[in-house]
C-alpha cells in the first residue's frame, strides 16, 4: 500500500474513532472528552498503521505494548481497541458503569488489549522503562510505545525514568508527549513551564524530534525516525490541539471532563462527518 | 549473650540461589546494592540486575512493567523508601494489577534502623501495607527463616512484602525450623493463661517475658505471627479462646501492624482483653538497638506488665 493510501486510512479511522470517543462519553455521562480528542491520531496511528499486535490474541508475548500515561485518554484507545477488534463496539457505551469492562482509567486485568493500567499521571514511561527493558532480558524484538501527557512531564517520576532509560539504552522505548499545551487547571505555561522541552529531553540523552500530532504522515515518519536510532531511547514531541476534530471542544479547557448535550453531540457528529 | 545473623545477606544468597534455578528472578535495586550486600547477585547474574539509582518511584513501577512481561522482578532497598516514597506505585502499579512484584525492605523497625535515626527506622511500613488489597506481607523472625521465607514468596502469585533487618540482626528461632507462609507458630507454651502474639526481631523479648512470668505464676503461650497477610485468623482464635488475653509485641507503631491485625480478629471473633506493646505513636531517636527498644516501650518489663494488665482485665479486677 502506498504511503498515501496509509494516511488515507488513517484519517477515516480516526474520525471515526473521534465519533466514537464523543458517542460514548455522551451515551454513559462521563469522561474526558478533550484529551481523548487531543491524542485520537497518534492512537489511531499507532494501532492501525505501527503495532505489530494480535486482538485475538492479547497476551501474545511478542506484540507491541501501548502504556497510556495519560490514561483519562482511555476513551481513545477504548474506541481503537473496539474497532481492531478486542472486544464488540456495544461495550464502548458501558464506559465508567459499573460491571463495565471499560473502567474510568485503563485497567489491564479487565479490559483485553490494555497493556498496562495507568490513570495515576507520571507513571507511563516508567512502566515502558521495565517493559524495554523485560524485552532484553526475555530475548524479545517488541517496542515498547508510550503517551503521555504534557502536564505529566511535571512529575519527578518522569525524569526519574527518563535519567535510567538512557542509562540502559533503551532503543525499543518510543514515547510521544501529547503536547497539546493546557492540563486541568489552564495552560501548563501558566501553571509549572515545560519550556523549553527539547533540550531537557536532549539533556537527559533522548532522540527527540519534534512533529505535527495530526498529521500522519508525519507521525508514521518519526516513528520510523526513532526505530533508527536503536541505541537510545526516542521522544516524539507531538503537538496537538486538546479536543481536536469538533469545533467548539478546540482548545476549550472547559471539556476537559464535560459530557455533551444531546444538542452538541449531534452537532460534533456532524462536524465528524456523521 | 545474643547471637546475630545478617537478614540482608540471607535474603540475597537464599535470592541468588533461587535465580539460579529460575530465570525469570530480576533483582531491581535503588542505589540499595550494597544495603542488601547485591555484589555477588550482581556478578552472577549481570542481566538480571537493574540499578536505576536513587529513584524508588522508579524502581517498582519499572518492576511492574517488567512483571507485566513475565518475570519475577524483586525490589530491594530500605523499607520506609518502597512503601513510603514508591507508595502510590506500589498500590496503583503493583498490588492493583495484581503483578507478581515481590518487594524485601531493610531496616524494618527502630531495632534495624537503630543508630540512623528516624529517617532509616521504618516502623508504619506493615500498616501502610496492610491498607493496600492483595499484598502479602511477611515479617520473618531471623535471618534463617529469612531464607526459607524468600524461596516460599517468590513461589507465590502476585505482590509480596518482605520485611528484613539491619544486617546485624538477633538469632532468634532454631535454624532447622521450617517457614509455613500463612500459618502462625507456637515457639513456647508455658501454660494457657494470657498469649503473646509476636513477630520478627521482638520474639527473643516475648520468650524472655515468657520465661519470667513463668516464675511469677503466670503461665504464657508465646505465638509468632510472621504472616500478616494472609492472617491466620483461624490460628488465632483458637489460640485467643483458650487463653482469653492477649499481649501483641510487635517493632512498629502499635498503630496498624501486628497490633492492629489482632486485635480487628479479636473484635470480630473473639473478644478478650488486648494489651498492644509497640512504638506508642511517636517518633523514637537515634541508639543501640538493644537499648532503643528498652527505651521505647518494647523491653521485657513492658510486655510482662502488659500482660499482667491484661490478666487482670480477664479475671475482673484491675492491675
Amino acid at each position: 500500500m502506498m504511503i498515501s493510501d496509509t494516511v488515507s486510512h488513517l484519517e477515516t479511522m480516526a474520525r471515526q474513532i473521534r465519533r466514537d470517543i464523543i458517542t460514548m462519553i455522551y451515551q454513559a455521562g462521563d469522561g474526558h472528552p478533550g484529551p481523548s480528542l487531543s491524542c485520537a491520531d497518534l492512537v489511531t496511528a499507532l494501532y492501525f498503521a505501527i503495532m505489530e499486535v494480535d486482538p485475538a490474541n492479547p497476551q501474545w508475548s511478542r506484540r507491541d505494548r501501548l502504556i497510556l500515561s495519560k490514561g483519562h485518554a482511555c476513551p481513545a484507545v477504548y474506541a481503537a481497541l473496539a474497532r481492531k477488534g478486542y472486544f464488540d463496539l456495544s461495550e464502548l457505551p458501558q464506559l465508567r458503569t459499573l460491571g463495565s469492562i471499560l473502567q474510568g482509567h485503563p485497567d489491564m486485568l479487565k479490559t483485553p488489549g490494555i497493556d498496562f493500567t495507568s490513570g495515576s499521571l507520571g507513571n507511563g514511561i516508567s512502566v515502558g522503562l521495565g517493559i524495554a527493558l523485560a524485552a532484553r532480558i526475555n530475548g524479545l524484538h517488541y517496542h515498547t510505545y508510550v503517551i503521555t501527557g504534557d502536564g505529566e512531564l511535571q512529575e519527578g517520576i518522569i525524569w526519574e525514568a527518563a535519567m535510567a532509560a538512557k542509562h540502559y539504552q533503551v532503543g525499543n522505548l518510543i514515547v510521544f508527549v501529547d503536547y497539546n499545551g493546557i492540563q486541568s487547571g489552564g495552560r501548563t505555561e501558566e501553571i509549572s513551564g515545560l519550556e523549553p522541552i527539547v533540550p531537557k529531553f536532549e539533556a537527559f540523552g533522548w532522540h527527540c524530534q519534534v512533529i505535527d500530532g495530526h498529521n500522519f504522515t508525519e507521525i508514521l515518519t518519526a516513528v520510523a525516525n526513532a526505530k533508527a536510532t536503536p541505541a537510545i531511547p526516542s521522544v516524539i514531541i507531538a503537538n496537538t490541539i486538546k479536543g481536536k476534530g469538533i469545533s467548539f471542544i478546540e482548545n476549550n479547557n472547559a471539556w476537559h471532563k464535560r459530557v455533551p448535550t444531546k444538542a452538541e453531540w449531534e452537532q460534533a457528529l456532524q462536524e465528524l462527518g456523521g | 549473650m545474643i547471637k546475630y545473623a545478617n537478614t540482608r545477606v540471607a535474603f540475597i544468597d537464599s535470592l541468588a540461589e533461587l535465580a539460579d534455578k529460575n530465570p525469570k528472578i530480576v533483582l531491581v535495586c535503588s542505589d540499595s546494592s550494597k544495603v542488601i550486600r547485591a555484589d555477588g547477585f550482581k556478578a552472577a547474574f549481570p542481566d538480571r540486575f537493574i540499578d536505576v539509582g536513587i529513584a524508588e518511584q522508579n524502581a517498582v513501577a519499572c518492576a511492574a512493567g517488567l512483571a507485566s512481561c513475565g518475570l519475577i522482578p524483586v525490589v530491594a532497598t530500605y523499607a520506609g523508601f518502597i512503601t513510603m516514597r514508591a507508595c502510590e506505585q506500589v498500590r496503583t502499579f503493583v498490588a492493583y494489577p495484581f503483578l507478581n512484584v515481590k518487594m524485601v525492605g531493610a531496616n524494618g523497625g527502630i531495632g534495624a534502623g537503630e543508630r540512623e535515626g528516624v529517617t532509616h527506622q521504618f516502623f508504619e511500613d506493615l500498616g501502610i501495607l496492610r491498607t493496600i488489597p492483595g499484598i502479602t506481607i511477611v515479617v520473618p523472625a531471623d535471618a534463617s527463616q529469612v531464607s526459607k521465607a524468600v524461596e516460599a514468596v517468590v513461589n507465590v502469585p502476585g505482590p509480596v512484602y518482605l520485611r528484613i533487618g539491619s544486617g546485624r540482626d538477633p538469632v532468634v528461632l532454631d535454624s532447622d525450623l521450617p517457614f509455613e507462609l500463612g500459618k502462625i507458630r507456637h515457639l513456647q507454651v508455658f501454660g494457657d493463661d494470657v498469649a503473646i502474639l509476636a513477630n520478627g526481631h521482638t520474639i527473643p523479648r516475648a520468650l524472655a517475658a515468657a520465661k519470667r512470668l513463668y516464675n511469677s505464676g503466670i503461665k504464657a503461650a508465646v505465638v509468632e505471627v510472621h504472616t500478616l497477610r494472609p492472617l491466620d485468623t483461624e490460628g488465632i482464635v483458637a489460640i485467643l479462646e483458650k487463653t482469653g488475653a492477649a499481649v501483641t509485641v510487635e517493632d512498629h507503631n502499635i498503630i496498624g501492624g501486628l497490633g492492629s491485625a489482632i486485635a480487628e480478629v479479636i473484635a470480630e471473633k473473639v473478644p478478650v482483653p488486648l494489651a498492644r506493646v509497640g512504638l506508642r505513636d511517636l517518633f523514637p531517636e537515634s541508639g543501640e538497638a538493644e537499648k532503643l527498644m528498652d527505651a521505647y516501650g518494647l523491653s521485657v518489663d513492658d510486655i510482662c506488665n502488659a500482660c499482667r494488665q491484661v490478666l487482670a482485665r480477664k479475671e475482673g479486677r484491675s492491675a
